[in-house]
């Protein structure tokens, strides 16, 4: 199964029961969506957003001897949009990402590949002034 | 930041010839875009020592530029960022030029769900043409174009996967249409001083000597 998240591809594991939802390995999480369980819930960076306790055995479950996530559930109720053709999972931006964004004016973290082969992350420039341009053939 | 599905292969020359002094990245998945809510290029922030947008502009030619479209060429764009941005290098926060938080908030767009939806749903017509699967991939551009009509670089890159005279020839036949049927424009005045602002829709076209003999030929 492929997820496409931050820009990047991701192969995981895929649940073999059931096959409507997209559950992910609870080790692969971090890697394929940058989410990852803590005690106060799933966090990204800064942002945490507790599970419902109602939920909390509906969206976690031990599967194929391992743990496994609910995903799809978990974006439906943080209003993360996805869409998905066969075996591959696409996943639009978090919206509280977007919003704290807004609200802060910090300029979202990222990496990139440069051209050279190196590994760019946008918060390793701080310190710097930073002029992001982009541009394209088409 | 080359932002093109085909990767370095399909820009290595513009950066050859640029000979850069800068650092130089492919987003392949026009993440960058998606981040800052651009929907066309060229698009430009700049960013602060603290990691703070103090603007953020579609339409940031770096100088008066010339476009080939088929036999004729389009003349965009004026030196007015690039002067603005050799101003705010130098003076930094006192440079008129940046913009205050409540200006910054002004002009970020918002998402709402639909545009969430076209993004996810690109990111997966990128996949599939970056796999090869052309048929998915097409039907997916497609969608994620009828879910965000007024985002250039779906547009643009999606039509592109059909080749770039296909493109030329969409970007001509839709400029057309909102020439005629819209006040749409695309590249928002930046308001800096001295900008040409000129709408994406009414480009200043430079004829061929053979498209301008052809042109006449048509009129008669």
């Amino acid at each position: 199964m492929i997820i496409l998240a931050n820009g990047k591809t991701h192969r995981v594991a895929r649940r073999t029961e059931p096959a409507g939802a997209l559950w992910v390995r609870m080790d692969e999480l971090p890697r394929a969506t940058g989410w990852q369980m803590k005690p106060e819930g799933a966090c990204l960076g800064d942002l945490c957003v507790p599970l419902p306790g109602d939920k909390r055995e509906e969206w976690i479950a031990d599967a194929d001897d391992w743990v496994w996530f609910c995903y799809s559930e978990f974006a439906d109720r943080i209003g993360q949009k996805y869409v998905r053709d066969g075996d591959v999972w696409s996943l639009g931006s978090v919206p509280q990402v977007r919003q704290a964004g807004l609200e802060s004016g910090l300029a979202p973290d990222f990496e990139v590949t440069e051209r050279n082969g190196h590994t760019l992350r946008l918060s390793d420039l701080r310190g710097r002034k930073v002029v992001l341009f982009t541009w394209s053939s088409w | 930041m080359a932002e093109d599905s085909g990767g370095a292969k399909a820009v290595d020359k513009w950066f050859v010839r640029a000979s850069p002094s800068y650092r130089c990245v492919v987003d392949p998945t026009h993440q960058i875009s998606s981040l800052f809510g651009w929907v066309s290029v060229p698009s430009a922030a700049w960013i602060d020592e603290n990691g703070r947008i103090v603007r953020s502009n579609e339409g940031t030619y770096p100088a008066r530029t010339t476009i080939g479209f088929g036999l004729g060429k389009v003349r965009v764009g004026d030196d007015a960022f690039a002067r603005a941005t050799r101003d705010w290098i130098e003076k930094g926060p006192d440079s008129e030029h940046v913009w205050s938080y409540e200006e910054l908030a002004e002009h970020l767009k918002p998402v709402d769900d639909e545009l969430s939806l076209a993004e996810a749903t690109f990111k997966l017509a990128l996949h599939f043409e970056a796999v090869g699967d052309s048929e998915r991939a097409w039907h997916h551009f497609t969608a994620a174009q009828h879910l965000a009509p007024d985002n250039w670089n779906y547009l643009r890159q999606g039509w592109t996967h059909k080749g770039t005279i296909y493109a030329s020839l969409k970007v001509l036949r839709r400029t057309s249409y909102l020439r005629k049927n819209s006040d749409k424009s695309y590249y928002a005045p930046m308001g800096l001083p001295g900008e040409d602002h000129r709408r994406y829709t009414e480009p200043e076209w430079l004829w061929t000597p053979a498209a301008r003999r052809i042109k006449q030929l048509l009129r008669r």
